[in-house]
């Protein structure tokens, strides 16, 4: 349970830094400050879609492992 | 003592064979050091060959191709960045995460989510940093250029890996902390003040990527060295040393040779180191008690360095003869001797009548990578070496022989590295205060550029051979982790943790 | 020791708390002092902030890294004054926000490079390095020549310099624009550029579009030139 709160919070903080992210590169003066905004959300939405697969495939391995152990 | 449970299956390794549905779930968090441990090779063989790319523009200048983008100027941060940050700061990521599971007896703290991101977001700053300085994108401080957004996006995960370092110390099964992990947390904290102190900066614009510093002029003369020499200090030398303090003895199997050493040895070097900054500023408009301060300071330093390094050095007492078959550990322990020669190198050159001659020339360049190649990637390679059967559950590496070849030939790239920056710097120092009969100089600056030609040309070679050395060890590497011997260990008994089988799909 | 080591060992809260004592000593006492004690910068005439087109031109000389192969700090040391001149005081770099003092020397100190070499030289120069000093190792420039600097990109370096502490004028701020264009322009009459930015060098651009090329020309042309040398008084170049 310690496990998944802490991840929860981790994928929140992640998902907030690529709205900054967004923000960023919609306002961009710069082609650094476009590029860092747009792989900053990029980066966001990838490292989440991560945690949310981590979280499924962890679920499904107790589902089956509960026979096993 | 082992880091596996046994589970219903072997390991989907580097290179992935016979992978199961399902993985067995370590005691300790062995994920992100695997994915550090590849991550540093990765950014090694980079930064290596960023270093020959620049190498040979100043040996052969057309080699800048006349193209915005492939100058030396923009891709010279792009080299120490990689050399510093990504394959030093991965290789310390790796190893104290490694080190302070295992000393510790406890799992990372914080949880997988976090450990990943610090990985991965760390993995997107050095990304985007190189990107940057190539782009145009430089606060032009040394080893603090990236601008003030990737400045902050760093914090984030270097916050997040003091969280979760210290956090590991505080859950610690063992009462007492090990001494490596005095270094790892010494380095963790004050590069974090260091950090943030020298990149105070006011953006122009929220959504722009350019920021002036707060400090200027002399003031920020002061704090830029403070930072650079600490950044050297802390992150490449008293992190290595930590990674020093647990590998040797591990490879060596002695304890480490004096305890009340260590103690010493650890509180001066991390006083003193602070005070050295001025060193790099002697004879400029930095008021004199300043530089007095720094050469002062500089010169003592020499000491808690060389205990750091008899330390080192004499834990191999009674086990010499291993440098004959372990050759990681012959890595590891010339590293040793190399950080000796450098910590004596550096407080002689702090000397202001020295540096009078040395400054603004090639000899700190020479310095820069005795210490960098010599001491800090052999070090790294010795525990990369050591670490790598034991993370992808191998009886050993793939080969031993290539591990001396790696060895010989790195090594030879070093000396070829120093010797022509010893020879071409004091010729150049000299030439700039040559007087001829007449009482006029004798030499224009671009005759002395001239003469650097050939010393250039050798040290490019120096580091091929580096390089060449660097992808030896690579190859060996994911040899070792697709070989066949796979290793499963028994899980220690009575494992305070949740040492049952926890098996996870995929991955 | 106060506390016994043993006791170190066994606290992962006091081995940060006295770790982080431990290293902020060292930093404490080399930098504040550099605030706190008044003749650090010496008190010479002459040092002004950067007029809007040497602001871009620094702008330049920064993000192509050109201090990573020239210094601009004159030594004190006796073949370094007679190579480059005055050695340099703290005043001259008292606006340099990063300082570009630089760490070493693949090409010459830039202190006082200020008028020494002619527009055209540098131009030249900048293009095509080795056609001016054969044995030059420096890369080409000449990409710079065809990018226009951004004008609203140099307003907001100068009010950003102007809110750490350089002492920009409201005249000056409101005259960014028009500063620029006359600096960049050498048919343009430099008296009221002049009169804001004393020792200004226009440099010699084409008067249709200021290129980072002029930029950096200005840069250079008035490095080292703010302080009157010839008649030092002596006292105040004291720290």
């Amino acid at each position: 349970m310690h496990e998944q709160t802490s991840d929860l919070v981790v994928g929140l903080l992640v998902l907030i830094l690529g709205l900054v992210g967004l923000v960023m590169a919609s306002g961009a003066l710069d082609d650094a400050m476009y590029v860092f905004g747009l792989s900053l959300a990029g980066f966001a939405v990838v490292f989440d879609i991560g945690l949310v697969k981590r979280h499924f495939d962890r679920q499904d391995a107790l589902r089956q492992g509960g026979g096993h152990v | 003592m082992s880091d596996l449970a046994i589970g219903t299956g072997g390991m989907a390794g580097v290179g992935g064979r016979a992978t199961p549905a399902v993985r067995v779930v370590e005691a300790y968090n062995m994920d992100v050091v695997r994915k550090f441990t590849i991550a540093a090779m990765f950014w090694a063989v980079v930064a290596f060959l960023l270093g020959v790319v620049l190498a040979l523009q100043l040996a052969f200048p057309i080699f800048n191709l006349g193209f915005e983008y492939t100058a030396f100027g923009r891709l010279r941060p792009v080299h120490t960045s990689a050399a510093i940050f990504a394959f030093g700061g991965s290789a310390l990521f790796a190893t104290s995460f490694y080190v302070v599971q295992r000393t510790c007896h406890a799992r990372l703290f914080g949880g997988e989510a976090l450990a990943s991101f610090i990985f991965w977001g760390y993995q997107f700053f050095i990304v985007m940093a190189a990107l940057s300085y190539v782009m145009g994108f430089s606060q032009s401080l040394e080893y603090a250029e990236p601008e003030w957004h990737l400045d902050i996006f760093l914090t984030i995960v270097w916050v997040a890996y003091a969280v979760v370092f210290i956090g590991t110390l505080v859950k610690r099964q063992e009462p007492h902390i090990y001494v490596a992990n005095w270094f790892y947390l010494a380095y963790i904290l004050t590069v974090a003040v260091l950090h943030i102190v020298n990149n105070l900066a006011l953006p122009t614009s929220f959504f722009e990527a350019k920021s002036y510093s707060v400090f200027s002029g002399v003031q920020g003369a002061m704090i830029q060295w403070w930072y650079g020499h600490n950044a050297v200090g802390f992150f490449l030398t008293a992190a290595f040393l930590g990674m020093m303090y647990y590998f040797i003895p591990k490879q060596a199997g002695r304890p480490v040779y004096s305890y009340r050493l260590s103690v010493v040895h650890f509180w001066s070097l991390i006083f003193m180191y602070i005070w050295a900054g001025p060193h790099h500023l002697h004879y400029t408009s930095l008021p004199d008690w300043a530089q007095t301060l720094g050469m002062v300071f500089s010169i003592i330093l020499w000491m808690p360095s060389w205990g750091g390094m008899i330390n080192g050095l004499m834990t191999l007492s009674g086990a010499w003869d291993k440098l004959r078959t372990d050759p990681a550990l012959r890595f590891t322990v010339t590293a040793v001797g190399f950080y000796g020669m450098s910590t004596f190198e550096g407080p002689m050159m702090s000397i202001k009548e020295v540096n009078g001659l040395a400054h603004y020339t090639d000899w700190v360049i020479g310095h820069v990578h005795s210490g960098a190649l010599g001491w800090v990637a052999f070090v790294s390679f010795g525990a990369i070496y050591y670490l790598v059967p034991i993370l992808w559950n191998r009886a050993g590496l793939y080969s031993v022989k290539l591990v001396a070849w790696h060895y010989w030939i790195a090594t030879l790239g070093i000396v070829l590295y120093i010797t022509s920056m010893w020879v071409a710097s004091i010729m150049q120092g000299l030439m700039w205060r040559a007087y001829d009969k007449f009482g006029f100089l004798q030499y224009s600056f671009a005759e002395s550029v001239n003469a650097m030609h050939p010393y250039y040309v050798i040290r490019m070679l120096g580091g091929v051979l580096f390089l060449a050395g660097a992808l030896v060890m690579v190859f060996n590497l994911i040899m070792t982790a697709r070989s066949a011997t796979t290793l499963v260990r028994p899980a220690r008994a009575g494992s305070t943790e949740a040492g049952a089988a926890i098996a996870v799909a995929g991955e | 020791m106060f506390i016994s080591h043993d006791k170190i060992e066994k606290s992962a809260f006091l081995l940060t708390v006295l770790t982080v004592i431990t290293i902020s000593i060292g930093g404490i006492v080399e930098v504040v002092p550099l605030f706190t004690i008044e003749t650090t910068v010496e008190k010479v005439e002459g040092v002004r902030p950067y007029s809007p087109l040497e602001q871009a031109g620094r702008d330049v000389y920064v993000r192509e890294g050109c201090y990573t192969c020239h210094s601009q700090q004159i030594r004190a040391l006796k073949d370094e004054v007679e190579r480059y001149g005055h050695y340099s005081l703290a005043a001259e770099s008292m606006y340099d926000r990063p300082f570009q003092w630089g760490s070493k020397r693949n090409g010459p100190d830039l202190a006082r490079v200020g008028g020494k070499y002619s527009n055209d030289w540098h131009y030249a120069h900048f293009s095509h390095p080795q056609a001016m000093v054969p044995e030059s190792l420096m890369p080409r420039y000449a990409f710079l020549a065809t990018r226009e600097v951004d004008v609203a990109k140099v307003a907001r370096a100068i009010r950003a310099n102007r809110a750490l502490g350089a002492p920009y004028s409201d005249a000056q701020v409101a005259n960014v624009a028009a500063d620029m264009a006359a600096q960049a322009d050498p048919q343009v009459d430099a008296e009221t550029l002049q009169a804001r930015y004393p020792k200004a060098v226009q440099a010699s651009g084409d008067g249709r579009r200021v290129t980072e090329m002029d930029a950096l020309v200005a840069y250079i042309q008035v490095l080292g030139t703010m302080v009157d040398f010839t008649n030092p008084a002596i006292e105040k170049l004291r720290q």
